[in-house]
C-alpha cells in the first residue's frame, strides 16, 4: 500500500493551538493568532502537550488532511471506515482511494492495534513531507520508527 | 455576528489526484474531502445550541467556566428590539440576571457555577471545522424559511464564504 499526502491544514500545530486558546480566551481570533505568533512554536508545543496529556483530543480535530492511498482493497478500507466513523474514503479506481481524516482520528488509529500499522504509514508520510514535526514527535514519538 | 473562514482544502490539489487517475471532476466525490474551518464570533448561545445539533462537525467554543460574562455581551432579537414594552422587560430581566451573577462572583462562587444563571442570549465565540457535505446539510436545514433568523443569518454567511472560497464545488452543489 502506498500513501501520499495530497493536502493538509496550513500550520497544523498553530491551528490546534488556535482551537485550544478559543476555549479559554474572550479575544477575537486575530488577537489570538497574533498572541500565538508572538509567543511562537514553544508555546504551541506547550498547548499541544497539554491537550495530549489532558486527553483533550477535540482540539486535534481542526488539523485535517487528505491522502491518496494506492493498493488498498475494499475489505481493508471498509474495515477502517467501519471502525473509525470520522474517516472519509472515496474509491477512485481499482484499489486507489482518496482518504480524509483529522489528527484526532490519526491518533486513535495509532492507538488501536488493528490500525496501528496503517497509522504508522500515514505518520511516516507526514514526517517525510515535514508537515507537522512537532505534532508527530509529541503524539507518536520514537514509536513511529520502531513500528 | 462575525464569521471568518480560517482555512479550506485546496480543491485544485484534489482535482489533480482525480486527473492523474482519469476520474472526472465530481463534486459529490469531493464533498467528504473538502474541509472548512470557520471562526464565529458574537452569535448567541441560542444559536450555538442549534448549531451543535449538526453532528459530524468539530467545535471548540469559548468556555464560561473560565471567562466572566458581561451585560454588554448579549444578542437582542429584532422582535424584542422593535417593541418598547418587550425591550423594557428584556432589559430588566438581563439587569437582574447580571446583577445576581456579579454578586455571586463577589461572594466567591466560581464562574463555572455562577454561569448557571446566565441567559441563552449571551454572545459566544467558537471555531468550527467541517467538510462540504456537513456544511451543505447545515445550509439546507438552516437557511430554510422555518429556521430562526439568527442561525439563518449564520448559515447564509457560511454558505457565502464557502462559495467564494471554493466556487466550482458549490456551484455544482447548488445546481443539483
Amino acid at each position: 500500500m502506498k500513501v501520499s499526502l495530497v493536502w493538509s491544514s496550513p500550520m497544523p500545530e498553530r491551528t490546534i493551538a488556535v482551537a485550544m486558546r478559543r476555549c479559554f480566551s474572550t479575544k477575537v481570533i486575530e488577537e489570538i493568532e497574533s498572541e500565538l505568533e508572538q509567543k511562537g512554536p514553544e508555546y504551541w508545543k506547550y498547548l499541544l502537550t497539554k491537550a495530549l496529556q489532558d486527553k483533550s483530543l477535540d482540539v486535534l480535530e481542526h488539523f485535517t488532511m487528505t491522502l491518496s492511498v494506492e493498493g488498498a482493497g475494499e475489505a481493508e478500507m471498509g474495515g477502517l471506515i467501519r471502525s473509525f466513523p470520522y474517516l472519509r474514503a472515496s474509491l477512485l479506481k481499482g484499489t486507489d482511494w482518496l482518504l480524509s481524516m483529522n489528527a484526532r482520528t490519526l491518533v486513535e488509529l495509532w492507538r488501536d492495534p488493528r490500525s496501528k500499522e496503517f497509522a504508522g504509514v500515514v505518520v511516516s508520510e507526514l514526517e517525510s513531507r515535514n508537515v507537522c514535526p512537532m505534532f508527530n514527535a509529541l503524539a507518536f514519538g520514537e514509536k513511529v520508527h520502531a513500528s | 455576528m462575525r464569521v471568518k473562514l480560517l482555512y479550506h482544502t485546496d480543491v485544485e490539489a484534489l482535482k489533480r489526484v482525480l486527473a492523474q487517475r482519469g476520474v472526472p471532476f465530481d463534486p459529490e466525490l469531493l464533498m467528504d474531502h473538502v474541509v472548512y474551518m470557520f471562526e464565529i464570533e458574537d452569535c448567541s448561545r441560542v444559536t450555538t445550541h442549534q448549531l451543535v445539533r449538526h453532528r459530524a462537525v468539530s467545535y471548540d467554543q469559548e468556555s464560561q467556566r473560565f471567562s466572566a460574562a458581561t451585560r454588554e455581551g448579549v444578542v437582542t432579537p429584532p422582535n424584542i428590539q422593535s417593541s418598547e414594552a418587550a425591550y423594557k422587560a428584556y432589559d430588566e430581566a438581563l439587569k437582574a440576571v447580571y446583577s445576581s451573577y456579579e454578586k455571586m462572583l463577589a461572594a466567591g462562587v466560581p464562574k463555572e457555577d455562577a454561569r448557571y444563571i446566565l441567559p441563552s442570549a449571551i454572545k459566544t465565540k467558537l471555531v468550527m471545522t467541517l467538510n462540504a457535505r456537513s456544511l451543505m446539510h447545515v445550509v439546507w436545514q438552516r437557511t430554510a424559511l422555518q429556521a430562526q433568523w439568527e442561525i439563518r443569518e449564520l448559515a447564509t454567511t457560511l454558505q457565502n464564504l464557502a462559495k467564494e472560497a471554493t466556487p466550482e464545488l458549490w456551484t455544482k452543489i447548488i445546481e443539483r
